[in-house]
């Protein structure tokens, strides 16, 4: 019996203890009219057992806290002044209380600390399914390392939030305790002792207005620095090569020092009004010493109520203190959960329809209709463009750099969905198909080949992480990759590094073209696919590639004959708009256009060379290679003059 | 139109998403900048040998900057004393106010109290700009020193490690540090200042009771500190390690998330994604188990302390030795007294977090690059351009040689193109010209000069390199073009694109050549980076240039533009042309044939052709495949 966790990491993964945690709990409120906190609720209420017992807790930690000053008073009162009743008694009394406070501010503590970290759990886990829902226009707009930046410090912001407020709340029901006994001592001396807390608060919210716009702004600054370091290691040879680590430097400067710019606008903000809400209660402690002085010296109150009253300001004054670092926290917790919310409220643009059907692929017949499409808010790429792909036809996209080619074959398994026109396969609107279904069952081989550093038997098994040894190393070996493969130190357990540098383009890309194979899809798309590779491992792997080809609906975009060559029918895209169709001979016959894509200088004359293809050297393999395609003329006729 | 708007800060001046400031923000920020001053790009100091190599540790550090931190000690320790008058005073106000019914000297008292008050004020606000622009300065050099060293790290080090894991050193550890700096020392040298204000005031008030005190509470809680030390270590340390984790497993499902989408892993990639900050979680549980206990623990004999200090000086007071007024300075002392203490519970987790940060932070700082520059090395003068590879042996790993004792030389003003199958090493040949690793055996060299011996910039920046996968940085597309020359002219940009044959192509795009490249350019086909990247190296006019594929995703019509642009730049330049497309060797003045790491065959098209070798054999295979020729020009 394999268990998900063995399905999944394999059993001999250590690495992670857990591969069957939980999905989020629950997710932020979809409103976005709505508060950043009442947002957060649903995910509060998730773990509303943990969090009321907590806060329970944490009342009495705040009860037993406002009752210590005043059984201090009747200690220093009974038993000192008038020497009426044992010290020791207070003693004990008072040492149990501590006792008890200390279990119950433990659990307090614990109880919110698991909450808030159970709560960032949930945000993490639900982020990131969240993003991977996202289609690509998103990514093509994103920066990953804001992204990152989103997923990692504003989470955390949030839940250091959520730590706190408890905390400080908790203070603040201890002020409200503490009050109730202030007042029932002397209600007079408590209103002056009280006097400075409406400056606190209107002092903090003016600090408030100064300081939020200022928070967005250093986070935006820190994610700069972040995208820089971020571009110096992904693009670090491009830097070296150019000898632009000196530039780069610079640039970094300056984007460090635009954020040493805004933090001390920030400190030079806290130095003014940090100061005044520190020392503002302690002018309550003043005037409670001169009138609650005078009040004892005409023996009004004991001087036990004085040093009462002086215990619970004393108490009171980190709260007030902290009153200020809440409100910075939870600006900070405002604005980064207002950008953790941007990420939610993004809504993927491809979205699955409400009772789409799941898509069999079984003939594999495509339709382009009229078909307009263009990214984001930029003009249309693909203009109006209808074209019917027979099931089982093998056709090849040709069309110069930028013509529309990718794009094209990106609606297919729905990356984009078109401005207007419809893209059905096998008679049904892709619009109306399942995601999983299409994406399965179209096999599609990007230019750049992507590896994740995993060995490369988890890269080629990427979409079927169940695969077997064999099953991966056969697909391995139509794509001609098996051989290097075995040559390697550990062969399918070799780890690939990021971005798979350590090996050649030619060979990530075979792996590629394996882990597409892998799947067996029903319709296989090659977006030029073999251009990174040379000339006879191209032959192999198009030979390999040959036999998928049969009997199943391929679409290949080409720039070279070779690639042209497994396919029966060419399309010539030029911006956006088929502007020929038909087997390969046909367009070089009707179309200069096409004959023009393909040669190359167009001076060129009939040369020595050409006179040899012309002639049609060794040919025949190649006919033998591509039973289904159109006859090849390598000479391509006379190449057309430029204009 | 000096300073910069909102609208410019961030991705935002990209056009992208996610610049992180919402509009309904954007005039109060734009009224924050009004009197920022445009930033020039500073020119700071870049060796490719680290001047002073001693280990980076905390002390090290901050060490030089002991003068200000003397400074912000003097400051801190006269804001300790304004602010813990009070309970003394009240002593005062008591025994010698309200005891002796004496109300002229209790607003005496009171008066000092408000003058306690203003100073805290002054001081305060003078050291929190003090200890502020300190530590911004100390970070602003910390972010600096860091990625000055990335930069000189080889490329070992990036195939080798993570890019999210780097990342995190800037992202999270220098933060943790500025945390520590910030918060932690100035911090702690507050709370410590409080404490040797509270302990001096209480000693002069009463040794006996103080000595209780002292004896008989510190050291619970210094035992209980210790403690917490040894149990909290390693926690935050797994925090940090389980943190990296999440952000590196975060980063590369976001930068490979097409083909996650593609091959439909999303939920395979949640389920693991999920336990990656599982597993973050436990280690955050594990560490608030032991700070739950601490926490609460300073807080209990904090009460303990107070009981003690009651209790005792109940007896002292029954017995005559101490007045009720002492007794109560001592009891509100205490609460001073211990607030630090649990003050210090937070600094230990911040000092924790950042000594873990600065240990990871010396680990990248210990990492050295293994292309080192020679101490002293000459730059290398302008150079003709003959490269020469002298029994060359090389492999990325020891026990894997990629080239195996090659040797050849490319004279200057030569086209050479390396032909072979795909793995036989022609990239590698292209990562030793440029110096990104070092042969194990053998030697190259430029004019003569072995590149061990020369300055890395110098040799670099006479040689031009166009990869196979171009990199875009996010900015416009002039800045990616003008990569190596930032100050070229607007009419240098232009030509190069009209040579590459990308003038149309800009044109074509919404803001011009100022189009913002989107990350990593998703936006344009790979056909069109590698123009770019063509674009790139033609600005950068070095004396080689160095062709690795530069031009496999370009169709045919494109590709023999470029060839004509190359035929004017590589005038007079020697050029190394690694190709599959022999199309591109055959133009060549002559071509090497690699094969397993030696070079096979070596001479000019015809010449090779002739000799009916390898050469030969590849050439008419890729004829049969459909190659289409040109009369090599060359």
């Amino acid at each position: 019996m394999v268990t998900e966790a063995e399905r999944v990491y394999g059993a001999s993964d250590p690495k992670y203890r857990n591969a069957s945690a939980p999905p989020p709990r629950a997710w932020v409120d979809r409103d976005s009219n709505k508060g950043w906190f009442r947002r957060l609720m649903p995910v509060l209420a998730a773990h509303r057992v943990l969090i009321a017992l907590s806060l329970l807790a944490g009342l009495l930690v705040a009860a037993f806290g406002a009752v210590i000053p005043r059984l201090v008073m009747n200690a220093i009162d009974v038993a000192l002044d008038k020497q009426a009743a044992d010290i020791g008694f207070y003693g004990w009394l008072l040492g149990g209380i501590a006792l008890v406070r200390f279990g119950t501010s433990m659990g307090f503590r614990y109880g919110m600390q698991k909450a808030s970290q159970e709560l960032e759990y949930d945000l993490r886990a639900g982020i990131y399914q969240h993003l991977l829902t996202l289609s690509f226009g998103f990514y093509d707009r994103a920066q990953t390392g804001q992204l990152i930046s989103r997923a990692n410090a504003d989470i955390r912001a949030v839940q250091m939030f959520l730590i706190f407020a408890p905390l400080m709340s908790m203070t603040l029901v201890t002020f409200v305790a503490a009050l109730g006994i202030m007042l029932s001592i002397n209600p007079l001396l408590t209103l002056v002792a009280m006097i400075p807390i409406p400056g606190v608060y209107w002092v903090g919210h003016q600090m408030r207005g100064k300081l939020f716009p200022m928070s967005w702004l250093i986070q935006a600054r820190l994610a700069d620095v972040a995208t820089i370091v971020e571009e110096n290691v992904t693009g670090v040879r491009v830097v070296k090569s150019f000898a632009a680590e000196r530039q780069q430097l610079g640039l970094l400067g300056r984007a460090s020092e635009r954020l040493r710019w805004i933090t001390l606008k920030q400190v030079r903000i806290r130095s003014f009004f940090a100061p005044v809400m520190e020392n503002l209660p302690r002018i309550g402690r003043a005037l409670v010493l001169l009138y609650g002085g005078w009040l004892a010296i005409g023996g009004q109150i004991t001087i036990g109520a004085l040093v009462a009253i002086n215990m619970y300001m004393i108490g009171l004054q980190a709260p007030f203190r902290v009153i200020g670092f809440l409100m910075i926290m939870s600006q900070r917790a405002a604005a980064s959960a207002q950008r953790i919310y941007a990420i939610f409220d993004e809504r993927s643009e491809v979205e699955e329809r409400e009772g789409a059907v799941d898509l069999p692929i079984e003939r594999g017949h495509v339709v382009f209709e009229q078909v307009s499409f263009g990214y984001g808010a930029a003009p249309n790429v693909i203009e109006d463009l209808s074209l019917t792909i027979e099931a089982g036809e093998s056709v090849a996209v040709v069309g110069r750099t930028g013509s529309g080619k990718s794009t094209l074959i990106r609606l297919l398994p729905r990356f984009y969905d078109v401005r207007s026109g419809t893209v059905m396969i096998d008679g049904v609107d892709v619009r109306d198909a399942t995601l999983e279904s299409l994406r399965t069952r179209i096999g599609l081989v990007l230019d750049e080949p992507f590896l994740f550093s995993e060995s490369i038997h988890a890269n080629i098994a990427y979409a079927r992480p169940d695969a077997t040894r064999e099953q991966v190393a056969e697909a391995a070996a139509l794509a001609d990759a098996h051989e290097f493969i075995e040559e390697l130190p550990e062969g399918y357990d070799t780890i690939v590094g990021e971005r798979g540098y350590t090996l050649s383009g030619g060979q990530r890309q075979r792996i590629a073209i394996a882990r597409t194979l892998l799947v067996d899809p029903k319709l296989l798309i090659l977006d030029d696919a073999t251009s990174s590779v040379d000339v006879h491992v191209e032959q192999q792997i198009h030979r390999a590639l040959m036999r998928l080809v049969e009997g199943r609906t391929t679409i290949v975009i080409a720039h070279r004959l070779s690639t042209i060559a497994l396919a029966n029918r060419v399309v010539l895209l030029e911006e956006g708009r088929i502007v020929a169709d038909g087997t390969h001979e046909e367009l070089l016959r009707t179309t200069p256009a096409y004959a023009e894509v393909l040669t190359r200088a167009a001076e060129a004359g009939s040369t020595q060379l050409e006179t040899e293809l012309a002639s049609g050297v060794g040919s025949e393999d190649l006919l033998e290679d591509v039973p289904q395609a159109g006859r090849m003329t390598p000479g391509l006729g006379r190449p057309e003059k430029a204009s | 139109m000096g300073p910069m708007g909102a609208g410019q800060q961030a991705g935002q001046a990209t056009g992208l998403p996610f610049a992180g400031i919402p509009p309904e923000y954007a005039d109060q920020i734009d009224a924050l900048l009004v009197d920022e001053e445009e930033i020039p790009i500073p020119d700071l100091p870049f060796e490719h040998v680290e001047p002073d190599r001693k280990p980076f540790t905390l002390r090290s550090f901050l060490l030089p900057h002991w003068l200000s931190f003397t400074w912000a000690a003097f400051l801190i320790g006269l804001d300790a004393l304004a602010l813990n008058i009070g309970p003394w005073l009240l002593q005062l106000g008591i025994d010698e106010g309200v005891w002796k019914k004496d109300f002229v000297t209790l607003q005496l008292i009171v008066l000092a109290y408000f003058g306690a008050i203003v100073a805290s004020l002054v001081v305060s606000r003078q050291r929190i700009l003090f200890t502020g622009k300190l530590g911004q300065r100390l970070m602003n050099a910390l972010r600096i020193k860091l990625f000055t060293h990335l930069q000189r790290l080889s490329l070992d080090f990036y195939s080798r490690e993570r890019a999210g894991r780097i990342m995190t050193r800037m992202t999270s550890d220098i933060p943790a540090m500025e945390q520590l700096i910030q918060e932690g020392v100035v911090n702690l040298a507050m709370q410590v200042a409080t404490l040797l204000v509270v302990t001096g005031f209480l000693i002069t008030m009463n040794v006996r009771l103080t000595l209780v005190v002292l004896i008989g509470i510190v050291p619970a809680m210094v035992i209980m500190t210790l403690w917490f030390r040894r149990e909290s270590t390693h926690r935050y340390a797994a925090v940090r390690e389980r943190i990296a984790d999440v952000l590196a497993d975060l980063q590369e499902s976001l930068s490979g998330v097409r083909i996650v989408a593609m091959h439909r892993r999303e939920n395979y990639n949640v389920r693991r994604h999920r336990a990656v900050v599982d597993d973050y979680r436990e280690s955050n549980l594990s560490a608030a188990r032991v700070s739950s206990i601490y926490g609460p623990g300073a807080d209990f004999v904090g009460a303990f302390g107070q009981i003690v200090v009651l209790v005792v000086g109940g007896w002292m007071v029954l017995a005559g030795e101490i007045s009720v007024g002492k007794v109560s300075a001592f009891v509100l002392y205490i609460n001073t007294f211990f607030a630090p203490i649990q003050q210090l519970v937070q600094l230990h987790t911040v000092y924790q977090q950042g000594q873990a940060a600065a240990k990871k932070l010396r680990d990248v700082f210990h990492a050295q690059p293994s292309v080192a520059e020679a101490p002293e090395a000459p730059p290398l003068a302008p150079i003709e351009g003959e490269i020469e590879f002298d029994h060359v042996t090389f492999g990325y790993d020891d026990d894997r040689m990629v080239l195996r004792d090659l040797s050849f030389s490319v004279r200057p003003g030569e086209t050479f193109a390396l032909v072979g199958e795909t793995g036989a090493g022609k990239s590698t040949v292209a990562k030793l010209v440029t110096r990104f690793y070092d042969p194990q055996q053998g030697s190259v060299r430029v004019d003569g000069c072995d590149l061990r011996g020369v300055q890395l910039d110098s040799l670099r920046r006479q040689l031009g390199v166009v990869p196979q996968e171009p990199f875009l940085f996010a900015g416009s597309i002039r800045e990616n073009l003008a990569f190596a020359r930032p100050h070229a002219s607007d009419e240098e940009v232009l030509s190069a694109c009209q040579a590459v044959g990308i003038d149309e192509l800009i044109e074509r795009l919404p803001q011009g050549i100022d189009t913002p490249c989107h990350e990593r350019g998703v936006t344009l086909s790979s056909g069109e980076r590698q123009l770019l990247a063509l674009v790139r190296a033609f600005l950068a006019q070095p004396r080689v240039l160095i062709l690795d594929e530069a031009t496999s995703s370009l169709d045919l019509k494109t590709e023999s533009m470029v060839e004509h642009a190359l035929d004017t730049l590589l005038e007079g330049r020697s050029a190394i042309l690694i190709a599959h497309r022999l199309s591109t060797a055959m133009r060549a003045d002559r071509i090497g044939v690699i094969q397993g790491g030696r070079l096979i065959e070596m001479g000019s098209h015809d010449e090779l052709i002739a000799q009916g070798g390898s050469y030969a054999g590849l050439f008419n295979t890729w004829l049969r495949h459909g190659g289409s020729v040109a009369e090599p020009s060359a």
